[in-house]
């Protein structure tokens, strides 16, 4: 979202956040979250801009894979958002994606990535200022984490740590 | 005792060959290593053995071209093949996924009392200079050219049977030897290296999958030697279009792969550590799984590979549960 978008009413103040440029990766199912931050828009309600809306048709569809590209090359936060569960356009696509997403978030911190940096959660697309507390609140916590190192690319600067298995 | 089990093994298979398509064993290479074998002809059968270096995970050959290619025929003759403990648990999931069906196979099931890793061996004996290799009373005896070296069997078993809970197979047809008793009962201990690493500070455990990861060569034999991966030439690792995985060498890809290779076996992985055996880098790759198997186990009370009747728990939901 930017300034020139009619639907944004969010502030130019929020600069040193910008400065630090903290980049969050939204998925959003087509039938309630996208509607939801639609609402938010509508409404005019004020939201943080840090937020990068990618849209899918059913948190079915979300692979953890979407997340792990994300979070391993740099994105600072990934914030997952589909219908309530029982309110699924697809009846049952977020009953599998709860699973998966629960699976994947106790998983990221023992590869070393801080799971705070991993949202999932429920807006219906009435829910505009629910979305509105989500965004805010996520954004906040991102920001209070700073910006994601992400996989370093080469391993010379590494610390070397040796496996210590048998 | 060994050789007893193995000539009650040949008698087995002898009696049923003619009934088989063919028959999936191991047999002896080095002193200290198997080598799949697929009989057809009687004759072969003295070449079978079994024990503590049958280390191959064989399950994998049911659903792996060339015998996926081509789906077997209404009448084709069950494929008899020999599990251990771990492998057992495989087939139960390939039965689960209704990649073959539990007439297709006749189970040659082997209680197993841990597999030698020649790794560790190797950081005994050298390698080459092995003559004979014999386990006895839970040691590893080594003959070389000069010397008789004992090692203690818990001192040269592979990483994955250290917390084994089911070294009987789960699945047989014909059980050759004696049942025996497990090596880990409980969570504690079957998950003792997952919690090590778990117990370190965030920071040391990225930089410790970026030192391990960074020797990773992509050559995707982990991914080749699991019995439950079975995407195939569709495999994401390998698609063009998308492009999820490009040819860059950095540590984030494999980051990715291992990712991915992971989260497509949760629910699913029965521990059987082919990944980490085959790995040529020495790679902790089962670890990895091994944390998503304690995961599954504790928020879902699912083990992978028990019951042929079991849905995979991502291959389901439970509309009821709030609190995962």
């Amino acid at each position: 979202m930017t300034d020139s978008n009619p639907r944004s009413s969010a502030p130019a103040e929020d600069t040193a956040a910008n400065r630090q440029g903290i980049k969050i990766v939204g998925f959003l199912c087509n039938w309630c979250s996208y509607g939801g931050a639609d609402t938010a828009g509508v409404c005019r309600f004020k939201q943080p801009t840090d937020l990068r809306v990618v849209r899918i048709p059913c948190t079915g569809r979300m692979d953890p894979l979407f997340i792990a590209k994300s979070l391993i090359y740099g994105v600072d936060g990934v914030l997952v958002s589909g219908c309530h569960p029982r309110d699924c356009h697809y009846a049952v696509g977020n009953f599998y994606a709860r699973r998966r997403m629960e699976a994947f978030k106790a998983f990221l911190p023992f590869m070393g990535i801080d799971t705070r940096r991993f949202k999932y959660t429920w807006v219906s697309a009435s829910e505009g200022q629910q979305w509105q507390k989500v965004v805010t609140e996520f954004s906040e916590q991102i920001h209070m984490l700073g910006p994601n190192p992400g996989v370093e690319l080469r391993s010379g600067e590494i610390l070397k740590v040796s496996s210590g298995l048998k | 005792m060994l050789e007893t089990d193995r000539n009650q093994l040949h008698k087995c298979v002898e009696e049923a060959l003619p009934e088989l398509d063919m028959m999936i064993g191991w047999t002896r290479c080095d002193p200290l290593q198997t080598t799949p074998v697929f009989i057809r002809d009687a004759k072969s059968i003295s070449s079978l053995t079994l024990g503590p270096f049958c280390s191959q995970n064989l399950a994998g050959y049911l659903v792996k071209p060339p015998a996926l290619d081509a789906p077997p025929k209404p009448d084709a003759k069950p494929i008899g093949i020999c599990v251990k403990g771990c492998d057992s648990r495989s087939l139960v999931a390939l039965i689960q996924e209704k990649f073959i069906t539990r007439q297709r196979v006749r189970i040659f099931g082997i209680p197993c009392g841990g597999t030698v890793d020649w790794r560790k061996v190797a950081r005994h004996v050298e390698l080459g200079s092995v003559k004979s290799a014999d386990v006895q009373d839970r040691v590893l005896v080594i003959e070389d050219s000069t010397t008789t070296h004992r090692i203690a069997l818990e001192e040269v078993l592979s990483r994955k049977c250290l917390g084994c809970r089911h070294p009987n197979p789960v699945i047989s047809d014909v059980l050759i030897g004696a049942e025996v008793s497990p090596r880990s009962t409980g969570m504690e201990t079957s998950y003792r290296d997952v919690d090590e690493l778990d117990a370190k500070p965030l920071e040391e455990r990225l930089a410790f999958w970026q030192s391990e990861l960074d020797r990773c060569i992509r050559c995707y034999a982990c991914r080749n030697a699991c019995p439950l991966c079975v995407c195939q030439d569709r495999c994401i690792v390998e698609t063009r279009e998308p492009r999820w995985l490009t040819q860059h060498v950095g540590v984030p890809e494999k980051f990715l792969f291992h990712f991915i290779h992971a989260m497509h076996l949760a629910g699913r992985c029965t521990g059987c550590g082919e990944c980490e055996r085959v790995c040529p880098m020495d790679i902790p790759v089962t670890l990895i799984k091994e944390k998503l198997n304690k995961i599954m186990e504790e928020m879902l009370g699912y083990s992978a590979g028990l019951d042929p009747e079991a849905v995979p728990p991502l291959l389901t939901f439970n509309p009821g549960e709030t609190e995962i």
